[in-house]
């Protein structure tokens, strides 16, 4: 049987992350990061963004001026800050599309999940829309490729009372406070992004955006390399005139705009549309059912709030007490954010196996998990277990499956999440002589389903977080999954002296030993190979390969008329009794219906008809311009046209025309205008 | 008797910390005027599982008070809560070796384990509350 995508990509990023982990170490891994790096990336555009600003003049030959000084006159500091803000743009863009996959392969989006995944989405299109609009401001073949593209894609929608496209048509129809308003909407646009950005993170107790100090600086590094060795540079100056064939594009945020011209604007926006209503229903496709959530025994709660400083996501506060006990505060679980996964458990002081024999209840407990039901289970399976390698595994619901070595002789006692593990299990476990070592088996190193569950226990164990798992619990019988060598565990155990407890004189347990490393040469290595391969493949697909417009024989016809008709009834004055008959606000001389005559088009190329079309005046009353916009890519050379108009009430024939034979150069851009008393104008 | 009667000292200012040290006191007495022979280890275990809970979580809420009100000598306090849970395990484990097991000798240990706190870090705490009204 196939697996689903789903399974198939969560079995990529589990052989990935464990790849990244073994060369970067877990602390490192930048695949556990995701999140953490796409802030550090935004951080860089910021930084390196504010240094462009000062440098950058806003005008049509300002514009593209101003960004090639920055490059050549000043390679050392404005050449680099352009490079960085570049290829960390296209590093944000990376980051964010892996952060959505692997949320998605991981399923940490559904159910209760819902928020982060879909106020991510918002964000990832403010990513977009913020370098889009930056790549406009350098104005060269690419911005106006951009430029064009975006306003024939924005033409389509019924935003604007006539075509935007009309401001791109040609040189003299561009303005310079155009990039004035690209350059408010790109600094705007990461302001609103900031914003989602925080309300992203914002059900995340202690959410996590900054990268390891040590990966924060080989990425940034990288990208220093990276911009020095391949500047980011301008392509040729912008003329509106001419059409270029082939542009280098940035794969990353441009990958729609050719499927514009392939498709046409309004294909694509059915597909963009289509894709975010797929992906902001997700979480729901299909609907999660929630286990029940985390309860609060109150008898046994006195407020002192460790399972609100543990609970990954928000779910827990202290509010006044509402029973008879004279404390002030009570733990309150917010079902709304509960995932289920027990770390508050494992955090409550009272939950502790050796409690009074028959019932008991911590002060906060998974009602389908219940401590009592735990201990009971695990004193049943142990009583089985033989010999001097007697094994109890903690498995999360998350951890892979088991080798056989394991399995043997061991007893495994699962939970949602290894964190709601209480540290007095284990003491139970060697103080009532149940096992001979503990297995604690949870997700990859930091790849945590539930955010803290392996840190919370590290933490727990090594004597750093409560509750504390006491001192006299001997830590060499003890492997956590993601950081001790499983294999070699059960022979270690039984080459161990006799399992005594005793507080040691060291005091304070210590931190857990590390898991087996490869070599520091070989891992600086892998590190330089991984970050090579991303800082390359930015590098490339930031321009290549290059997208190819224009066939090399082919000029671009624009039909591109802005037309006001007569009105189709000619003002009548009206006689003294018609005014009289008139309601007082209503009366006036003369009577001028202002509904226009409609526009009727054709163009002809050597003897076809390339184009025709009516066109309504615009307004509610019929009583604007008619406008039309349309691009036609024919045959460069000699070629006769002809552009007839019908713009009065007759039935047939025209009342404007113009025809001739014009010479097309290749890549022309052959604009076609009607201007009010000159007829047809066409350059 | 009372193992531990009730002193003035165990009071240190904050209220729900001060209703928790009384219930605690009620228990530990409780448990010691059912102490008897050995053949009773059972119920004893069960009871200083009860107790070690109970105190965990008192020490818990201490704690959270201590750090609410930027007590300056919260490390030195947390450490001789920890150096304490850590005992009364040691005490339990004295109490299932039945060979070890004298009521006598127990009754003073716990007795010992729960007022050396109040003499010397607990009483450091109410004075420094006293000071900071």
């Amino acid at each position: 049987m196939t697996a689903n995508p789903r399974q198939w990509l969560r079995a990529v990023f589990g052989a990935l992350e464990a790849l990244c982990s073994r060369v970067f170490t877990p602390a490192w891994n930048p695949l556990l990061q995701l999140g953490a790096l796409g802030w550090f990336f935004f951080w860089v555009v910021v930084v390196s963004g504010i240094y462009l600003y000062v440098f950058f003049d806003t005008g049509i030959t300002r514009a593209y001026d101003t960004v090639e000084a920055l490059t050549h006159a000043q390679p050392w500091a404005g050449g680099v800050m352009r490079s960085l803000h570049r290829y960390a743009s296209d590093g944000l863009v990376a980051i964010a599309l892996v952060h959505l996959l692997r949320e998605f392969a991981l399923d940490q989006m559904r159910g209760k999940r819902w928020f982060a995944w879909i106020t991510g989405l918002p964000s990832l299109m403010l990513i977009y829309v913020s370098g889009i609009t930056g790549y406009w401001l350098v104005w060269d073949v690419m911005a106006q490729y951009v430029a064009v593209t975006t306003a024939e894609l924005l033409d389509v929608l019924p935003l604007f009372g006539e075509p935007i496209s009309r401001n791109f048509v040609n040189e003299l129809s561009l303005s310079s406070r155009f990039f004035t308003l690209m350059s408010f909407i790109h600094i705007a646009a990461p302001l609103l992004l900031l914003l989602f950005m925080w309300i992203h993170i914002h059900r995340h107790s202690v959410a996590r955006i900054q990268p390891a100090r040590g990966l924060g600086l080989l990425v940034l590094g990288s990208l220093l390399v990276l911009s020095i060795a391949l500047p980011a540079v301008s392509q040729a100056r912008a003329d509106l005139d001419v059409v270029p064939a082939t542009i280098g594009l940035d794969w990353f945020y441009l990958p729609a705009y050719p499927l514009v011209q392939q498709w046409g604007g309004v294909t694509v926006w059915q597909v963009l549309g289509g894709t975010l209503l797929l992906l902001g229903l997700m979480p729901w496709l299909p609907r999660k059912r929630s286990p029940p959530v985390a309860q609060v025994s109150l008898l046994n709660c006195n407020g002192c709030g460790r399972c609100v400083a543990d609970c990954p996501f928000g779910a827990l506060s202290l509010e006044a007490r509402s029973d008879w006990q004279t404390y002030s505060a009570e733990a309150v679980v917010n079902a709304d954010r509960c995932l289920s996964c027990g770390l508050c458990v494992g955090a409550c002081p009272t939950a502790t196996p050796f409690r009074s024999a028959s019932v008991f209840s911590a002060g906060i407990e998974l009602p389908q998990l219940p401590l009592v039901a735990l201990r009971e289970q695990l004193r049943k399976s142990c009583a089985t277990l033989t010999g001097s390698d007697r094994l109890v595994v903690f498995a999360c619901e998350h951890a892979g499956t088991m080798s056989a070595d394991l399995r043997r002789n061991s007893a495994v006692a699962q939970m949602p999440c290894i964190g709601m593990l209480p540290p007095s299990f284990i003491d139970f476990v060697f103080a009532r002589r149940l096992a001979d070592g503990v297995v604690i088996a949870g997700c990859g190193a930091n790849a945590c389903y539930q955010r803290f569950g392996q840190r919370w226990t590290e933490e727990r164990i090594a004597g750093q977080r409560d509750p504390w798992l006491r001192a006299r619990v001997p830590r060499e019988r003890i492997a956590l999954s993601w950081a001790a060598d499983l294999r070699t565990f059960r022979s270690t155990l039984s080459s161990l002296p006799p399992l005594r407890l005793s507080k040691t004189d060291t005091g304070k347990p210590g931190l857990l030993p590390a898991g087996p490393r490869w070599p520091v040469a070989v891992r600086a290595a892998g590190i330089a190979l991984l970050l090579g391969m991303f800082g390359g493949v930015t590098a490339v697909l930031a321009t290549e390969p290059a997208w190819r417009q224009l066939a090399p024989h082919e000029a671009v016809v624009r039909l591109s008329i802005r037309h006001a008709t007569a009105t189709k009834i000619q003002c009548k004055p009206l006689t003294p009794q018609q005014m009289t008959d008139l309601k007082p606000n209503m009366r006036r001389p003369v009577d001028c219906p202002r509904e226009r005559w409609p526009v009727y088009l054709e163009l002809e190329r050597e003897g076809k008809l390339l184009y025709h079309g009516t066109h309504l005046p615009s307004g509610l009353w019929n009583d604007g311009a008619a406008t039309v916009f349309r691009t036609f890519r024919i045959p460069a050379g000699p070629q006769s046209i002809v552009v007839r108009m019908r713009d009065s009430g007759r039935a047939s024939g025209f009342d404007q025309v113009r025809s001739g034979t014009i010479d097309l150069q290749p890549g022309q851009n052959f604009v076609i205008e009607f201007h009010s008393g000159e007829g047809f104008v066409w350059r | 008797m009372s193992l531990i009667a009730w002193r003035e000292e165990f009071t240190i200012g904050l209220p729900d910390v001060d209703h928790e040290h009384r219930e605690l006191i009620a228990m530990i007495n409780a448990l010691h005027e059912s102490l008897g022979p050995a053949a009773e280890v059972e119920r004893i275990v069960a009871a200083l599982g009860e107790i070690q809970a109970r105190i965990a979580a008192h020490f818990a809420l201490e704690e959270r008070e201590m750090r609410r009100l930027d007590y300056i000598s919260v490390t030195e306090h947390k450490d001789d809560h920890e150096r304490l849970l850590d005992d009364i395990m040691e005490i339990t484990d004295a109490v299932e070796s039945p060979a070890d097991y004298d009521p006598e000798a127990f009754g003073q240990r716990l007795s010992r384990w729960f007022t050396d706190h109040f003499r010397t870090h607990d009483a450091r705490l109410h004075r420094w509350l006293a000071g900071r009204n």
